[in-house]
């Protein structure tokens, strides 16, 4: 497979993009039924949480926060997916983004959404959920935003809008594709959300500027959305959580969840909808070379964790640092072999990085140490605080792990419902490449396009 | 720093070396709080709901053993951990010094239960009944709290509130020892005081500045209004 | 619509509205203005004195009770022996009231015995049944076929079961308690001359030297010597007591010892004699506490001739220089006290052993004095041998010449079987129970009479071991009985009625009450007025007759006609090869003898020393267990030459490697929902010794052997096992 763009006629592009969008096979619809399933299963878990009571998961006695908050956080860290592919490869114009982003910049959305879901599930008194809200009440009570909590739900908020906008915004022009190719319902539809695209050259200036602004808005958005995450814990005074370095160590830590869900992500579209011409072994050779740099960086931050934690020796501290490694060796292992030892073994050779099998396992090794990451963090500091008589342990219950699973199965629903709904490959990024790299035939002779660098 | 809005600031001295770990304290205040029963199930999965909990330490090795024991129960901390974090305000600092729970704001983000370095904060994991006729026995003056709820302890604040009700009918102060929680009205061997800090000439403002004085995690910078003083020692003269 | 239409509705609807307003809602306010019921006031609550009898302390206590229920026990501050303080047990009687499965009404067993079959019958039919039965025993003219067994009784009701008992013509009344002081008492009278239990002037003692007596959990009057305990600690200025302990383990009141000294079972006597030894060897005793009991240093150095330090070490394996400092600062730091408890008391040698101990008393001068022992001062008139009276009963029911047992309280449980009590009860073709819950000793009795709990209860109780006050705590109903139950002393007026003749003219008594009020009035009546029943209310609210400190004698001695106490090598039951471990069978802080089982408060607080909930445990010294492979938490059994039982093992630094400890109350099979099935009743591991000359209660001489059974020892901890060992993360 070639590295360059081979020129194909604008047609032809249009119809391998949206093919994704032609009316969905038995196979889906198995597909389908299977995630709501799994997510009416969850469902089913959480309804029985909020029926008989929190007894119903692990939480104890000092481990109040477990499965719940560690997916929580897991799938913030996911939702930084589209920021560092979408924003930051738009802002340094590396080209290689464009197929992949529009996967990205939803799969934020969606993770974003799963990831807001899990607050509300882990209330002790879910219904009350809404004093959290500032809304006007006679009582005249106000929510307290000194708390993280309150600092968490704002900035998932501005999260949550500010990249679905950045989602939609970027949709725009691929839309009017859509609309333009349909008919029906479908028609109605596309045309709704398009807006009345044009294709105008103001709209498309408009669209440049607007785009390259969002994206650089985004940036900071996320950055803040995790460190706050992170500042659930690092505020308290919890040991092993009571630490300057978890705003940047969670933000790194989400680029490279973010980054090895994209890449998983990424292999997966290729395959259902036969887009091996658009992601090309090129593409996996770069988010290649991203995922190490992130693996570096996060090894970095993980050791410096240790290494400060070990050299000051503080007695609660390093505790709860041997506890963690005594009880859940299997655990850290993992965690330390998916995190760090094989993201940057693996990574630093160009033939395994092209090679999409290695991708995929690395990619879904990363995830799954992520996962462990958050619950190392997470649970052995509560088991093992300042009172060691009161120490405890956790296991998740049936219900936490539900919930967990169903939140997988829930993101993907929406995953597979909008790629069958709206172009899951940037149709009209892909093609402004194509145009601007292709060579046009002017009269005899074929010249290289003369369409503005960007 | 707070201003002085009121004549009081709740506190407690907790001398080791007059507690016998006997344990009244623990039940004078389940009965006096309508803390809920606890079957074994329940407390192995690290669901108790005692408010109160008498630590036990085993020092040295046979035959150089040493027992501690560890009365713990809400500090009351005056920068407590637990407010700050609660999204709610149902934990909050009231003008007394006492750390307070707001039971029906309560939404059981359980945030304040992590946060307490004491792990002094107990949630309601379960929906918690009596069966009759034990139910008859919950004081009216307290909340039963439902599930999905943290409670604590209180330092019996419907007690304090009580007696603030009479004084305020005779238009003078709490006086000193006048009002008491349970645990500390039950402790066979006084090892629980509990009074004005506030008023110097207190008895848990003097025993407050006994030289033997310590607070808990002293280092994490609370400033508990619970004062310990320590125990043991094979000096007899 | 039409205007008019507009207006008929307008008019109709507002009509009715204030139609509706119209309707009084009097009748809902109503209840509120005038209480229903006994000028009871929503809201406001009401405390009445009365006392615990929860054990046989008899604090005074106050209940806080609204809405006419009871809602709070609080302890009597102007009650001499507990000064307004109250411990577990006391505070959780509340449950014992308000218990779910609590007896509503007189049954009469349907089932064969210990199934738990009865039927409900009514009052008339229950008496009426009794009455029968011992009518056909007076028309057989063998009343002395009636037995009764209670705990030690003082006050009203031991005066009046003594008159039943006497007027039926029955000597077979058996006060009978396994915690029972008798040992004390006769330990006094031998070395004192007054048959009494001493009181113990902890508070302002600078030095205790305690041989297992374990007055924080239980010994005589808990509360009251936790109190004082408190005092002899920080209560002045620059003095603070010290405490040593003498005992193989490490209880809850040697948790609090400055010193603990691991002493082998058996051997405790040795090491007071070795310590007077020590002591008069270096002239360190009171000479004129010594010249008052006509002894003298020389004569008493050759009666202790054996007991030199070598020997002592050897026989209690304590190190030499810990008995020498000891001695030195028992006998140098004045006032001390020594005080001896069950744990020593129920050793093959226990009696001398105790007798050994007071003599230790003796030597330092502390008689009488503040800081000391006071021989008289405890009050508490008792048998001195009720153990001997136990075995004539078992002798006599097994016999067959029992034929009527009325039973208070649960001997079946709480009596050790190798006694053969419970073997010898079931030949008994008649019981009656006055259980409040259907325990053991319920379950085995064809008639259950249902007593009223303490709260509910009139009565009068002389507080054991009281400080030197002459008190009688009074005991008054805080609520109206919840169920159709009736005090034990008015179902035996009513029997004395029923049974006519000399019964009913020995007991000439409308009910308890009045007889309560009648022993008050006797008491007071020089004293007082004629307004009797202004005095009554009064001490009604007061919670007693509380008197001055009377005097107690002075100048107590030695009784010269007491042999010398000379505990012999200590035997125990178990041949050392097959059962290499002592058993030391312990009252815990929250079960006593197995009457705080039923109440969830008090299986819900974690043991004090082990931190075990909902269950019976063993402890273990952290050596032997890693010897036997046994781990915290694993099932063990452990057998006796009298039984075997299964139960958790708690590694328990305290406690001597030779030695493993059950605590006492659990195994019960019947006591409600919260006590029933739960544990292990460790009273079946223990043998009986043959003693020669007369039988003792030798509860803590008998051998085990451990063997682990399994992990599956579902051991529930309050505390962390491992963050149990860390007090250097809180800095205590």
């Amino acid at each position: 497979m070639s590295d360059t763009p081979v020129a194909r006629s604008a047609t032809q592009l249009n119809d391998e993009l949206l093919s994704s969008l032609r009316p969905p096979s038995r196979r889906w619809y198995l597909l389908v039924l299977f995630l709501l399933a799994v997510v009416a299963w969850g469902l089913v878990a959480f309804t029985w949480q909020v029926t008989h009571g929190m007894y119903v998961t692990g939480k104890n006695r000092p481990v109040m926060w477990g499965f719940y908050i560690t997916g929580f956080v897991f799938w913030v860290g996911l939702s930084h997916s589209g920021t560092m592919v979408s924003s930051i490869l738009r802002l340094s114009r590396a080209n290689w983004r464009r197929p992949i982003l529009r996967a990205a910049e939803a799969m934020t959305v969606f993770c974003i959404l799963v990831a807001g879901l899990f607050p509300l599930i882990h209330l002790g008194r879910n219904w009350t959920f809404f004093y959290m809200i500032p809304y006007p009440n006679q009582r005249g009570l106000w929510p307290n935003f000194r708390s993280a909590l309150l600092w968490d739900m704002t900035a998932i908020t501005a999260y949550i809008i500010g990249s679905s906008l950045f989602l939609y915004l970027g949709m725009l022009p691929d839309l009017a594709v859509a609309r333009d190719r349909s008919g029906g319902w479908r028609r109605k539809l596309y045309g709704l959300l398009a807006m009345g695209w044009r294709g105008s050259a103001h709209e498309w200036a408009v669209y440049h500027r607007a785009s390259t602004l969002m994206a650089a808005l985004i940036i900071p958005v996320a950055v803040s959305v995790h460190s706050i995450v992170a500042w659930d814990f690092a505020v308290t005074v919890v040991p092993g959580w009571h630490s300057t370095i978890f705003p940047p160590y969670f933000v790194i830590g989400a680029i490279l969840s973010g980054v090895a869900a994209v890449i998983t992500l990424m292999i997966i579209i290729r395959r259902a909808f036969n887009l091996e011409a658009y992601l090309t072994p090129l593409h996996f050779d770069n988010m290649g070379k991203l995922l190490l740099v992130i693996s570096l960086l996060w090894s970095y931050a993980y050791f410096v964790e240790v290494q400060t934690t070990w050299y000051a020796h503080e007695p609660i501290e390093w505790e709860v640092f041997s506890f963690m490694a005594d009880t859940y060796t299997p655990q850290l292992l993992l965690m330390l072999a998916g995190n760090s030892v094989v993201p940057i073994a693996f990574m630093c050779f160009r033939r395994l990085r092209r090679s999409i099998s290695v991708m995929l396992t690395v990619s879904l090794l990363v995830n799954v140490a992520m996962f462990i990451e958050r619950f190392l963090i997470i649970v052995p500091s509560l088991s093992h605080k300042n009172m060691p008589f009161a120490w405890g342990s956790y296991s998740p219950s049936w219900v936490e792990i539900s919930v967990n699973i169903a939140a997988v199965a829930g993101f993907a629903l929406l995953f597979v419902l909008f790629a069958k709904l709206f172009p899951i490959v940037a149709l009209t990024d892909v093609r402004e490449l194509e145009v601007r790299e292709a060579e046009v035939p002017l009269g005899r002779t074929r010249l290289p396009s003369i369409a503005g660098k960007e | 720093m707070e201003k002085m809005t009121s004549p009081y600031r709740w506190g407690m001295v907790i001398d080791l070396d007059r507690c016998t770990g006997c344990g009244a304290c623990v039940v004078a205040c389940q009965a006096e709080n309508n803390v809920a029963l606890c079957d074994k199930k329940e407390i192995s999965e690290g669901r108790g709901m005692q408010w109160l909990r008498i630590e036990r330490f085993w020092a040295g090795e046979y035959p150089d053993v040493r027992v501690r024991f560890l009365p713990v129960l809400c500090q009351h901390c005056h920068d407590a951990p637990c407010e700050p974090v609660c999204p709610v305000y149902a934990s909050y600092h009231n003008p007394d010094g006492l750390n307070g729970q707001v039971y029906n704001r309560c939404v059981g983000t359980r945030y304040c239960g992590n946060n307490c370095p004491y792990a002094v904060r107990v949630f309601n994991f379960y929906p918690h009944t009596w069966p009759q006729p034990l139910d008859s026995q919950l004081s009216p003056d307290i909340t039963v709290r439902s599930r999905g709820v943290m409670e604590k302890c209180t330092f019996c604040v419907q007690r304090i509130r009580r007696a603030k009700e009479e004084a305020r009918g005779e238009e003078r102060v709490i006086r000193d020892g006048e009002v008491q929680p349970a645990c500390s009205q039950t402790c066979p061997s006084e090892a629980l005081v509990f009074g004005n800090l506030a008023d110097p000439r207190s008895r848990v403002s003097r025993l407050s500045r006994s030289p033997r004085r310590f607070q808990l995690l002293e280092h994490l910078g609370t400033h508990p209004s619970v004062y310990y003083l320590k125990g043991g020692g094979r000096e007899h003269v | 619509m039409k205007r008019r239409t507009f207006l008929q509705l307008g008019g109709m609807t507002a009509a009715g509205a204030a139609l509706a307003g119209c309707r009084s809602g009097n009748e809902k306010l109503i209840p509120y203005l005038i209480p229903a019921d006994e000028g009871v006031t929503p809201g406001k609550a009401e405390y009445y004195a009365s006392s615990c009898r929860f054990c046989p302390a008899g604090c005074g206590i106050l209940v806080r009770v609204s809405d006419g229920r009871a809602k709070k026990v609080e302890g009597n501050p102007a009650h001499p022996v507990n000064r307004g303080k109250l411990c577990a047990r006391g505070q959780a009687i509340l449950q014992e009231l308000y218990h779910p499965d609590r007896i509503a009404q007189p049954l009469k067993r349907s089932g064969s015995r210990g199934s738990g079959e009865f039927r409900k019958i009514s009052w008339d039919e229950g008496i009426a049944l009794l009455t029968e039965k011992l009518k056909a025993l007076q028309q057989e003219k063998t009343t002395d076929r009636l037995a009764l067994l209670t705990p030690p009784l003082s006050g009203t009701l031991a005066d009046l079961t003594d008159r039943f008992m006497a007027a039926f013509g029955s000597p077979n009344h058996l006060s009978f308690e396994l915690l029972a002081p008798d040992w004390l008492r006769r330990a006094t009278r031998q070395a004192f001359g007054r048959a009494s239990l001493p009181w113990y002037d902890l508070a302002e003692t600078r030095y205790l030297l305690g041989f297992g007596a374990d007055f924080v959990e239980h010994h005589l009057s808990p509360v009251q010597y936790g109190h004082a305990f408190g005092r002899m600690r920080q209560a002045r200025d620059t003095v603070r007591g010290h405490f040593t302990y003498v005992g193989g383990r490490m209880s809850l009141t040697g948790a609090s010892a400055d010193r603990w000294l691991p002493a082998r079972p058996g051997s405790e006597g040795t090491l007071a004699l070795g310590l007077a030894r020590l002591i008069l060897a270096d002239s360190l005793h009171d000479e004129q506490a010594l010249a008052a009991s006509g002894l003298q240093r020389e004569k008493l150095l050759r009666r202790l001739a054996g007991y030199q330090l070598t020997r002592v070490a050897e026989q209690t394996g304590l190190p030499q220089q810990a008995i020498v400092e000891v001695a030195r600062e028992f006998a140098t730091t004045r006032p001390a006290l020594a005080m001896a408890g069950e744990a020593v008391a129920f050793q093959s040698n226990g009696p001398e052993a105790v007798r050994a101990v007071l003599l230790l008393n003796l030597l330092a001068g502390n008689l009488n004095r503040p800081g000391g022992v006071y021989p008289a001062g405890g009050g508490g008139a008792g048998p001195e041998n009720s153990f001997s009276g136990l075995l004539s009963l078992v002798a006599k029911m097994r016999a067959d010449r029992i034929g009527v047992a009325m039973i208070q309280g649960n001997p079946v449980h709480a009596i050790p079987p190798a006694t053969g009590f419970q073997e010898a009860l079931a030949r008994v073709p008649f019981i009656v129970s006055f259980a409040t819950l259907l325990d053991d000793t319920a379950l085995q009795a064809d008639l259950i009479l249902p007593d009223h709990a303490a709260l509910e209860s009139w009565g009068d109780v002389i507080p054991q071991g009281s400080a030197r006050e002459a008190v009688v705590g009074l005991i008054q109903p805080v609520v109206t009985p919840l169920g159709d139950t009736r005090q034990i002393p008015d179902s035996l007026l009513a029997t004395a009625h029923r049974l006519g003749g000399g019964m009913a003219a020995s007991l000439p008594f409308q009910s308890y009450r009045e007889m309560v009020k009648g022993a008050m009035r006797r008491r007071i009546a020089p004293a007082r007025g004629t307004d009797f029943e202004t005095a009554w209310t009064e001490l009604l609210r007061q919670g007693g007759l509380f008197g001055k400190i009377g005097s107690t004698g002075e100048g107590f001695r030695r009784a010269t006609a007491a042999a010398w106490p000379e505990p012999g090598e200590p035997r125990f039951a178990g041949d050392e090869k097959e059962y290499p471990l002592h058993l030391q069978v312990f009252p815990s802080t929250a079960f006593y003898d197995g009457r705080g089982a039923p109440l969830p408060w008090l299986q819900q607080l974690p043991d004090p020393m082990s931190t075990v909930v909902w269950d019976s445990w063993v402890e273990i010294n952290p050596r032997t267990a890693a010897e036997l492979g046994i781990s915290h938490g694993d099932l063990v059994e452990v057998t006796s030459p009298a039984g075997s039982l299964r139960a958790p093992a708690v590694i328990y630094p305290g406690i001597r490697p030779d030695m493993v400890a059950i605590p006492l109350g659990q195994g019960q099979q019947g006591g409600g929902r919260y006590a029933r099935g739960r544990g292990a009743n460790p009273l079946s591991l223990l043998a009986m010794i043959d003693e020669g000359t007369e039988p003792r209660p030798a509860w803590h001489a008998t051998r085990v052997r451990l063997t682990r059974v399994s992990e599956k020892g579902n051991l529930v901890t309050a505390g962390h096992p491992q963050g149990s060992y860390r007090s250097d993360l809180v800095g205590i």
